[in-house]
């Protein structure tokens, strides 16, 4: 689904990631582990379209990275975000929060979604109302509402305690499991075994 | 879809409530400045000049003077002009200035007999020498009734007028001999009334040959290129520019400051693939809910301040102002101009906010 070849990226003169080659399928569950500045952070953000690499190709299905001419039609048709806060704005309620991903998204997609990830409740509470655990669920539904065909997660438990985290790999390894496919970049390594491949970057390399 | 645009724009307004208020505070204050340094000035000038164009088909004046208190024209020349056909009246008029009582300033008007039925007396008779026919709003403020000093001399109250014309209404009307002797000029205007169907500005040039000194012009071509009127436009202008850029720059600041701290919402909204134009259009969007909340708030300002002008009575009228349909619509589209050229450029930078940011968390 998603293939690097000798990817590279440099940060001044600084490699932070080295000759990179990989290949995910459709529907793993992928996590990317390493030490704080292996290089983990820098490989999502180039596999999500945040970053562009120095050098080397990225394909997405048959589609080069470097062929995309509207990459926010890109990101929407196709990407799912999850970052490691939240990102929710506090202005807007658990619906509103999900409709701004996709302003056409029915009310029964909505309500299915939340009922998925089991915050059916919370629809209409704010942000600041709910907790940590809640909040990044709804995080994970917004990042579903657009049906993506990968979510890319950046240290999605890295404000939750122990039973919230467990709770969230669980939710990927579901969602991996119908199809979607999931890139989560983690620190810690209990969790990364819960996915079906790890892969561990260090000093910029695999 | 629209809906919920306007939707976010007004629950980010709401959310921001410290910088909403500042925002819509300085468009209050520079709109309500353009609102009533507009009509204040139109005020004076449609004042000045429909006491002009009340009597007259040509005025004539000192030539190559900067303002009517300073011109000085022969009162016999009326005497030649009442020979020529196409002319059915002329009459005189000194324009000058006197303190009264505690009133700082108050506008006197010499002028000839023909002119009294101008004025639409209310109490008494017109004045005859050494007497004063007073505006209604004047006479309401004397402490003394039955007679005004001048310029150092009493004369007896005649009579009481009432004028729509504020500079009237507040001012004091006497003989063009007893304003001749208190001003020292014979007449500052020769006001001239034709015949139907006389060619006004073939008549002003036939005027102007009876003596080099003076400057005959038609009334409307002597109101549009008064040169008191452009100064008092220009400074209108001036001011009421000033006070745009003033609001448009406290707008881009405080929406610059604004759009800084809401990074990371731009950034989620770039990272989920809501296009730069739609982030751009909500933040215009904002400014311009913003910019017409603050335009119906100056609008009732500005309103309430002309009236409590209007009706002050140490200004006896003479500043008035209305805010008219055309000065109503020409500052609500500058409003709107304010708005949306204060909110692009923040808006264009919150639209470029690199998602990328929000995986360097910690540094937004």
């Amino acid at each position: 689904m998603i293939t690097l070849k000798n990817v590279c990226k440099k940060y001044d003169r600084d490699f932070a990631l080295k000759n990179v080659n990989l290949n995910i399928k459709k529907g793993s569950f992928v996590a990317i582990t390493g030490e704080s500045g292996s290089g983990k952070t820098t490989l999502l953000s180039i596999l999500s379209t945040l970053l562009k690499p120095n050098s080397g190709e990225i394909v997405f299905e048959d589609t080069e990275y470097k062929e995309i001419k509207n990459i926010d039609k890109f990101r929407q048709e196709n990407i799912g975000f999850v970052f490691q806060f939240h990102y929710l704005i506090n202005y807007l309620n658990v619906k509103e929060n999900i409709l701004l991903a996709n302003e056409k998204a029915s009310d029964k997609s909505i309500d299915e979604l939340l009922t998925i990830l089991e915050i059916q409740k919370l629809k209409n509470y704010y942000p600041n109302e709910i907790s940590g655990g809640q909040r990044q669920r709804v995080a994970i539904a917004r990042a579903l509402i657009n049906r993506p065909k990968v979510i890319f997660a950046d240290e999605p438990t890295g404000n939750l305690d122990s039973k919230n985290s467990l709770n969230v790999f669980n939710l990927f390894k579901s969602l991996a499991k119908s199809g979607v496919t999931i890139i989560v970049a983690t620190h810690d390594k209990e969790l990364a075994k819960l996915a079906d491949i790890t892969l561990e970057v260090k000093d910029g390399q695999l | 879809m629209k809906g919920l645009y306007l939707l976010l724009a007004i629950k980010a307004i709401k959310a921001n409530r410290l910088k909403t208020s500042l925002i819509i505070l300085s468009l209050v204050f520079s709109i309500t400045s353009i609102f009533l340094i507009t009509s204040i000035s139109n005020g004076v000038i449609s004042m000045y000049s429909s006491m002009l164009k009340s009597d007259g088909d040509i005025i004539i004046t000192q030539k190559n003077i900067s303002d009517t208190f300073f011109s000085n024209v022969d009162i016999k020349l009326i005497e030649k002009i009442e020979t020529l056909d196409e002319v059915t009246k002329a009459s005189a008029l000194i324009v000058g200035a006197s303190m009264v009582e505690e009133l700082p300033i108050v506008a006197v008007y010499g002028v000839t007999k023909n002119r009294f039925e101008n004025y639409n007396l209310i109490q008494g008779s017109y004045p005859k020498e050494n007497e004063v026919l007073l505006g209604k709003s004047i006479y309401e403020n004397l402490d003394k009734k039955d007679e005004i000093k001048l310029s150092n001399k009493v004369f007896k109250v005649a009579g009481v007028f009432e004028s729509s014309i504020g500079f009237e209404n507040g001012g004091a009307v006497l003989n063009i001999n007893d304003a001749s002797k208190i001003f020292n000029k014979s007449a500052s205007m020769i006001m001239v009334n034709c015949k139907i169907d006389t060619d006004i500005e073939k008549l002003a040039l036939k005027i102007n040959l009876f003596d080099k000194e003076i400057e005959a012009k038609s009334t409307s071509n002597f109101v549009d290129n008064y040169n008191q009127f452009k100064i008092i436009k220009t400074s209108s202008n001036v001011i009421s520019f000033i006070s745009f850029c003033m609001g448009l720059l406290t707008i881009a600041s405080i929406l610059s400051i604004t759009i800084n701290q809401r990074k990371s919402e731009f950034g989620i909204k770039r990272a989920i693939g809501i296009s730069m134009k739609k982030i751009i259009l909500q933040i215009v969007n904002e400014a311009v809910i913003l910019g017409v909340l603050g335009f119906f708030i100056a609008l009732i300002i500005s309103n309430l301040a002309l009236f409590l002008i209007k009706n002050n009575s140490f200004l006896q009228g003479y500043v008035n102002g209305e805010i008219s349909l055309d000065i109503t619509i020409f500052i609500f589209f500058t409003t709107l101009t304010i708005s949306i050229l204060g909110s692009i450029f923040p808006a264009l930078n919150a639209s470029k906010t690199d998602p990328i940011v929000l995986i360097q968390g910690d540094k937004i």
